[in-house]
């Protein structure tokens, strides 16, 4: 599993080479998410587009990150694909986040 | 300890036993490595083989490769005796699956301080198998609560309920009841708590138990000062109070997606309620068709002060609600593919003439297939009810 952080403008965009956001690498995920708020991130955008399914831990890493934030900051979830959207929807997750279809509209927006 | 001395020479084989007989070992010799297997499978209590690296019919390598590729049923500590001290000869072996070289000539006190070696790791291996056949044996005992705490199908006040429900592994993290609020009002609900294992077991009960009140917990009713004396809650009510009892911590996300719903026995006015849950499909009895009673929602634990939304639909009479967790959605076939929404629409069209017990037989042969297995990768379960006045 690998995970990355750049900087564009203001904004830490973490992206993943992993087609699932399941299980297995939900827990190493939140580690290196946790990392990034621990070290000073604030405005964070979760790049998505490489995801094509997402279970209910991969879920709930995205949402203990918005936990983990305490409401100090930005956490913008970019680019889901359709499966992804599809349980964002079910899971009302555009209560919790901003959610934007590519990633540039998450740093624009 | 029990060990077993293969070596063809039988005056090197005797010195062998007498010296480890005399440290107190239980030995058992044999001339090659046909004999020894014979008796490594009749003695099950022998953990140490020190064998000879040539020998005649089957050698030391040839041995020990047959023992790891044999289905014997424990761990066998396997020590070659070598004359050769080239290295890559002693690398080929620990390759192959043996534990520790002795060279010959042998040196008894490198033998017994290497022997000693090996009864560690055989002891290290026996503790660890019986802490992982305690571990095993409570996870079957909960299984077994979990199996006990599900509700039998049933028929309450006109209407029939059946399930479904197989954890992944051996506890799940889903959950489902049904049971009557007063002499008209039934309140049904399925739970599938994020992640598989013990704490989503444990939370699972938790909510279980509480979703099961009869009514001294003030969660599905609440006391009022005019007669009945009681007012059943809206399923949106129950949904806000489950959700701010139980936020987790960041570290620990263990939320649960649910559908609670009310049915109104005479009536068939069913109020529904959603977080995060697959929509569950009303089956009209009379038209044949399927639709979703589309609801969304947080799922509850995730953050507090959400709220959530009751719809309402009317039943007919035969008219079935179908309600199930992700695990069947996310069913995956050999090539990844997921079961998905519109296959299992298709399937419940074909069951409106089938018994509630033949719809939930198909449902489950029709996934097994898909799966290729009985064995999920995340817990099945659906819940079916029928309002039949």
């Amino acid at each position: 599993m690998s995970f990355e952080a750049k900087n564009e403008a203001g904004y830490t965009v973490v992206s993943m080479d992993e087609t699932r956001l399941d299980a297995s690498i939900s827990e190493p995920f939140r580690i290196y998410l946790f990392d990034q708020i621990d070290s000073g991130s604030n405005q964070v955008v979760i790049d998505l587009g490489s995801v094509r399914f997402m279970d209910s831990s991969g879920l709930g890493v995205l949402v203990a990150t918005l936990k983990k934030m305490a409401g100090q900051g930005v956490l913008k979830l970019a680019a889901p694909q359709p499966a992804v959207l599809d349980l964002f929807n079910l899971t009302s997750m555009n209560k919790l986040f901003t959610i934007t279809p590519t990633v540039t509209e998450a740093i624009e927006g | 300890m029990d060990i077993l001395i293969v070596e063809d020479a039988r005056d090197q084989r005797m010195m062998l036993a007498v010296v480890l007989k005399k440290q107190g070992h239980r030995i058992f010799a044999a001339s090659d490595g046909h004999e020894a297997l014979g008796i490594l499978a009749n003695h099950s209590t022998i953990r140490i083989v020190i064998s000879d690296w040539m020998m005649p019919n089957m050698d030391g390598i040839e041995l020990c490769e047959a023992i790891r590729k044999s289905d014997i049923g424990r761990y066998v500590y396997f020590m070659l005796l070598t004359g050769k001290s080239d290295r890559q000869a002693m690398v080929d072996g620990m390759n192959l699956g043996a534990d520790d070289f002795i060279n010959k000539p042998v040196d008894f006190a490198e033998l017994n301080a290497r022997l000693n070696a090996g009864i560690r790791i055989i002891e290290l291996k026996a503790a660890l198998e019986n802490k992982i056949q305690t571990i095993e044996k409570d996870l079957e005992s909960a299984a077994k609560t979990q199996a006990r705490l599900l509700a039998k199908p049933a028929r309450i006040q006109q209407v029939d309920f059946n399930w479904y429900f197989k954890p992944s592994r051996i506890l799940g993290g889903d959950m489902f009841g049904y049971h009557a609020l007063d002499e008209q009002t039934l309140s049904f609900y399925q739970l599938d708590v994020a992640g598989h294992g013990v704490s989503s077991a444990l939370f699972s009960f938790t909510l279980n138990n509480l979703l099961r009140e009869d009514g001294s917990v003030p969660l599905l009713k609440e006391s009022v000062s005019e007669p009945p004396f009681y007012r059943i809650k809206k399923p949106d009510e129950v949904l806000i109070s489950l959700n701010n009892q139980f936020q987790t911590q960041p570290e620990a996300m263990l939320y649960f997606t649910i559908a609670y719903g009310i049915i109104n026995s005479r009536t068939g006015s069913v109020t529904l309620s959603q977080a995060g849950h697959p929509a569950p499909l009303w089956l009209k009895n009379r038209s044949c068709t399927i639709e979703k009673i589309a609801g969304r929602g947080v799922p509850l634990g995730m953050m507090p002060a959400m709220t959530y939304d009751n719809i309402t639909i009317n039943l007919q009479p035969g008219d079935r609600i179908f309600l199930y967790s992700d695990g069947v959605t996310e069913c995956e076939n050999g090539d990844g593919e997921l079961y998905g929404e519109t296959r299992l629409e298709s399937l419940l069209a074909e069951t409106f003439d089938h018994s509630i017990a033949e719809m939930i037989a198909k449902v489950e042969r029709n996934l097994v297939s898909w799966a290729g297995s009985d064995v999920f990768m995340d817990d099945v379960t659906y819940l079916v009810l029928e309002w039949q006045p």
